[in-house]
């Protein structure tokens, strides 16, 4: 493991990166993961959606830390600029985060409209109900009166319910 | 036999109460219910003052979804037919009578009125008699979404529709349950149509007149007709891929 890796740490030069751009890079690697961890710590993120920074936060680190990986990988890819390698990869990956946020905006999107419609519903149930109530209430105050009424005389109201 | 009327709402104080008298007066045996689609006026204590039901949106969600609380509402409450008509006064309540007595006949599953569908004239010596008001004339731009959207979903439901974004609909049970589960949100009166016509229900067209409004404005302005146009394209196209819910029940 150390023998495969040391390779790769050493081949700085191949990617140009300086020592100095290395260390600025592994800097903010730490910093966005300890960013990272703080959010989830304050409640201000959720778990769930935390990892693929995290990943992406770990991924900066192993760029820095082993040049050497990013040559491998543009290799891979058939791309001689170790540059055009990276920002391509970058690139992919933003687009494919967008691509999830638009998803996850969808489905949540979906939910709140249900959770609009079913309070509507009962607003309406709540307000059928309570004229339901006050028409009981009214129409047992103006029976009490009609059964005065009747002792008097006078004929019985039409049943409203 | 129980009906519904509902009456999607969005800031329509001013004309709510003409419509809720006129559905009153042509179908006095129909349950009304408006569905306030987060209004900022008094939409809400114009309807109740009015003695009818109202179901708030909590905000302003479209129109799309605004029905379907309407059909939710149905479905849960357990009435057999429902019908929905814009509260903006532009369509008259007598012909909403008319979509809803061919349900009842059980002659279609959904029945919309058309704008443009051609109308038997009436017999001479008997007059209908037909609503006040100046009838409907749309602008040159929905001129163009109309024929294009009439073109596509034709095309895609293999059945003639003049008026594809009629938002006078009169349906029965079926109906209820299928939009009451599925209905977009983005693009309610097309979509709707074309998945009733691929779950197998049976859609018909009445010929209707219909008014120009007496409050409120259209919201379509040129670009947003072209941006409107473009997002019903995409999204019938996609409709013809989704999968069909009586199969996958099945």
């Amino acid at each position: 493991m150390r023998a495969a890796l040391l390779p790769l740490a050493a081949q700085a030069d191949h990617v140009s990166l300086t020592p100095r751009t290395r260390v600025i890079a592994a800097v903010l690697a730490i910093l966005f993961m300890l960013w990272i961890l703080d959010l989830i710590r304050r409640d201000r993120l959720q778990e769930r959606y935390s990892v693929i920074w995290f990943v992406f936060g770990l991924a900066l680190l192993a760029g820095a830390a082993f040049p050497g990986l990013l040559k491998v990988v543009a290799d891979a890819m058939g791309v001689r600029d170790t540059n055009v390698a990276l920002f391509s990869i970058l690139l992919l990956l933003l687009l494919g985060l967008a691509l999830n946020f638009s998803v996850i905006m969808s489905r949540q999107s979906t939910q709140i409209t249900r959770l609009a419609q079913e309070r509507a519903i009962e607003r309406a149930r709540e307000q059928g109900a309570r004229e339901a109530l006050e028409r009981r209430l009214n129409g047992a105050a103006e029976a009490s009166d009609e059964s005065a009424a009747r002792a008097a005389g006078e004929p019985p109201p039409g049943a409203a319910d | 036999m129980r009906t519904l009327v509902f009456i999607p709402a969005w800031n329509e104080e001013a004309s709510l109460d003409g419509v809720i008298a006129d559905v009153r007066a042509h179908i006095p045996d129909a349950d009304i219910l408006v569905v306030d689609d987060g209004s900022t006026d008094g939409t809400t204590e114009r309807a109740r003052a009015a003695g009818v039901l109202v179901a708030t949106l909590p905000f302003n969600q479209g129109l799309g979804a605004a029905l379907q609380t309407g059909y939710l509402w149905a479905m849960r409450e357990g009435y057999d037919f429902c019908a929905h008509l814009d509260a903006d006064g532009q369509h008259p309540a007598a012909e909403v009578a008319r979509l809803l007595a061919e349900v009842r006949a059980d002659k279609a599953d959904l029945v919309l009125g058309s704008r443009y569908a051609a109308r038997p004239e009436p017999l001479p010596g008997a007059p209908e008699p037909e609503p006040e008001g100046e009838d409907y004339k749309a602008t040159w731009s929905r001129q163009i979404g109309i024929n294009v959207f009439r073109f596509m979903l034709t095309l895609a439901t293999r059945q003639r529709f003049t008026d594809t974004t009629s938002g006078m609909r009169a349906a029965n049970r079926r109906v209820m349950k299928l939009f009451s589960e599925n209905y977009s949100p983005d693009f309610a009166e097309i979509e709707s149509l074309q998945l009733a016509v691929r779950e197998g229900l049976r859609v018909e067209e009445v010929p209707v007149r219909m008014l120009e409004r007496t409050g409120g404005s259209s919201f379509l302005t040129p670009v947003r007709s072209a941006f409107f146009i473009f997002k019903g394209l995409v999204v019938i196209l996609v409709g013809q891929f989704k999968p069909r819910h009586a199969e996958a029940e099945r």
